[in-house]
């Protein structure tokens, strides 16, 4: 059993990696093997820090041979070090699953001695957890960049997940904050995995692809570094087109390690909070990067992007609730992909008014502005005390977010995109 | 007015909605400690198949999906269940067709909210259920959930742990799901048993809970948000939330 202390160390240095969703994938459980991957993901417990715990976050090692500015166990950090063997992981894995303490395990590791080397002990732990141990529940693996293509593939067959950080928007800031990675020690394994779970799909048919069921994620560092909104979207865009990624993660930059490259404070939530909420619009409510931010620009912080693209479109709006089309319905402010679903299906019985949209439980406060319901506006006309009010409302919304989402409903929000 | 008294069963429901369907001012309830008012008059309802029958017959043909739907709000916690399914009842044989998208109709949204919770429970404990080990390798569950869910859950855990012998225990209602491996029966219990731990058991709830430590980020508390994902009465089982001894 590995001991209490070398758990903590391990699971310490890998809280801090966002990417802690189990979704999206359904591995079925073979016979004689223990375990199943549930579609929609699982949440175990929650941390005091309001968080979910559904996959078993470790570190196979945290003795790194790397120094990337930021991060706390850079090669010359004094931090206590530890590393695990594939056998404890294993059972450690097998012991909280059968008690139903987590949905799976999310691997990570330091570079320790070589990539190669560190990516081989992964490999090792993965495959001995779906071979030795039958293990068929969720596997989040971190790619190791600069490791042997040959050595990814392979760990790529046992897992459901796999990530490479990006870590920065630019090739520069990433050569001057992670000196030993580079652009193409990180893209290139992204896009090889990419082809290969196409060609795989295309071979075996759409449904039973079971190479990566879960797809790839990336994660960014936003703040640590001078890029804007725009250009950081307009990277997610084409990562979503061209690697077909599952997620890409914004992680607000946390001092935790103090260099004069580096910024002193920590990036606003908020700003994280928009990036979310401009992935969204992007991957379901069909909105470019271009619609809502231009390269040099960031995200407003005043408004939602949705309600500020449609501030900047109001020759559009209003729309009329019993016929708007779904994708004009997605684009009015403060109507999520859910209560568009609603009234799609709830206008094939009758004219929906004003007062039918609320006993929906569909929120107006914003979208009364944008609507007219069987041609009557509830709204204010004037775009001046529209812009006060919805900017008003951004301000509450962004005191709470100070407090890290306070309300449920924002966080909600953040998490499920209805916006 | 007639109140209905029901054992609380699927079929027993069905065969007081038999009558009470057209008799506009009636109550139906499982509980036996109705509040009587004035001229009010208790009728016992005994399970009927050929009533309930007739009743699962006319909703099938008008919704095949209604009886799934009832199923599930026969399953709420809450003594207005009858009520609930009732109403909703009463509107898709009326319509002679689902109803379940005419959200502006307060009976439909009223059997939506109650489906919602039951999912919205099941859904949750498939993640705070908590098994232990027992000396003799059987894990066991422990649980009081607010509905009626064991046999909701059940399949995920059959499932999941195909090759590990488990029980789930409601202890609230007093039964529980025994798996051997092989096959599954769902059985009434006592409210409580004697589970023998594992030597090992005591040392994964500890590591457990020094994860359950360590991945917290302290500088963020958000005790609140905790809650409401995880609320409090679902604490009472598991590990990582009981006091330190
Ligand atoms: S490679 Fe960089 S980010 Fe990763 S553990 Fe080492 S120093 Fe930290």
């Amino acid at each position: 059993m590995i001991d209490a202390d070398k758990l903590k160390i391990l699971t310490e240095s890998a809280k801090y990696d966002v990417s802690c969703s189990s979704s999206g994938s359904s591995r079925q459980n073979r016979k004689g093997g223990i375990g199943n991957a549930s579609i929609g993901g699982i949440c175990h417990s929650f941390t005091p820090d309001g968080r979910c715990i559904s996959l078993l976050k470790i570190l196979q090692s945290n003795r790194c041979a790397y120094h990337c500015l930021y991060c706390p166990n850079r090669a010359d950090a004094d931090v206590p070090r530890a590393a695990a063997t594939p056998a404890e992981i294993c059972e450690l894995v097998l012991a909280f699953y059968r008690r139903n303490y987590i949905e799976g395990l999310f691997l990570s590791s330091a570079i320790e001695r070589s990539p190669d080397h560190t990516m081989e002990t992964m490999l090792e732990t993965v495959k001995k957890l779906r071979t030795e141990y039958r293990f068929n529940g969720y596997i989040h693996l971190k790619g190791i960049p600069h490791a042997d293509p040959l050595l990814i593939a392979q760990a790529a067959q046992y897992v459901d997940r796999m990530s490479f950080n990006v870590e920065f928007p630019t090739e520069k800031s990433l050569k001057l904050l992670a000196p030993q990675k580079d652009k193409e020690s990180i893209l290139l394994p992204m896009r090889h995995l990419a082809q290969k779970r196409r060609a795989f799909a295309e071979e075996h048919g759409k449904h039973t692809a079971r190479f990566l069921p879960a797809g790839q994620t990336t994660q960014m560092i936003v703040g640590a570094s001078p890029e804007s909104d725009g250009l950081i979207l307009r990277l997610s865009e084409a990562m979503y087109h061209r690697f077909s990624l599952k997620r890409v993660y914004y992680s607000s930059y946390v001092p935790i390690v103090r260099h004069s490259l580096l910024p002193e404070k920590c990036t606003g939530l908020l700003r994280e909070h928009r990036l979310y909420q401009a992935d969204w619009l992007m991957r379901f409510y069909g909105f470019t990067a271009e619609e809502l931010a231009s390269p040099g620009e960031n995200l407003p912080e005043e408004y939602d992007p949705k309600c500020a693209w449609a501030l900047k479109n109001m020759q559009l709006f209003p729309v009329e609730i019993n016929t708007a089309p779904l994708e004009m319905l997605l684009r009015v402010p403060g109507i999520g992909t859910l209560s568009a679903q609603k009234i799609l299906r709830a206008r094939r019985y009758c004219l929906l008014g004003f007062e039918d949209l609320a006993k929906m439980r569909i929120v107006l406060k914003r979208a009364k502005h944008f609507i007219t319901c069987n041609g009557k506006f509830y709204g204010t006309e004037n775009l001046s005390a529209v812009k006060t009010m919805l900017s008003l409302e951004a301000r509450e919304e962004r005191y709470e977010q100070l407090s890290l989402f306070s309300t449920q409903e924002n966080y909600q929000s953040a998490l499920t995109g209805q916006l | 007015m007639n109140i209905y008294l029901t054992d609380g069963s699927e079929t027993c429901f069905y065969t007081a909605a038999f009558r009470a369907c057209t008799d506009r001012t009636c109550q139906v309830t499982c509980e036996n400690n109705v509040q009587l008012s004035l001229g009010a008059q208790i009728i016992t309802v005994l399970p009927d198949e050929e009533k309930s029958a007739r009743v699962r017959k006319k909703l099938q043909e008008c919704d095949p999906r209604s009886l799934q739907d009832i199923s599930l709000i026969l399953r709420r916690g809450c003594p207005q269940k009858e009520m609930i399914a009732l109403a909703y009842l009463r509107l898709i044989v009326r319509s002679g067709a689902p109803v379940r998208d005419r959200l502006s109709l307060s009976a439909v949204r009223d059997a939506a909210d109650a489906i919602k919770k039951v999912l919205n429970e099941a859904h949750r404990l498939t993640g705070f259920l908590r098994f232990m080990e027992s000396a003799s390798g059987i894990f066991y569950a422990p649980f009081s959930p607010d509905n009626d869910i064991l046999d909701l859950i059940l399949p995920h855990f059959l499932r999941r742990f195909a090759d590990q012998s488990f029980v789930i225990h409601d202890i609230a209602r007093k039964k529980a799901a025994l798996y051997n491996r092989n096959e599954c029966i769902i059985t009434p219990t006592d409210e409580s048993v004697n589970v023998i731990l594992s030597d090992r058991e005591e040392g994964f709830q500890m590591l457990w809970k020094e994860y359950y430590r360590s991945v917290n980020i302290a500088q963020r508390p958000h005790k609140k948000q905790m809650k409401g994902y995880m609320p409090v009465r679902y604490w009472k089982f598991l590990p990582e939330k009981q006091p330190p001894e």
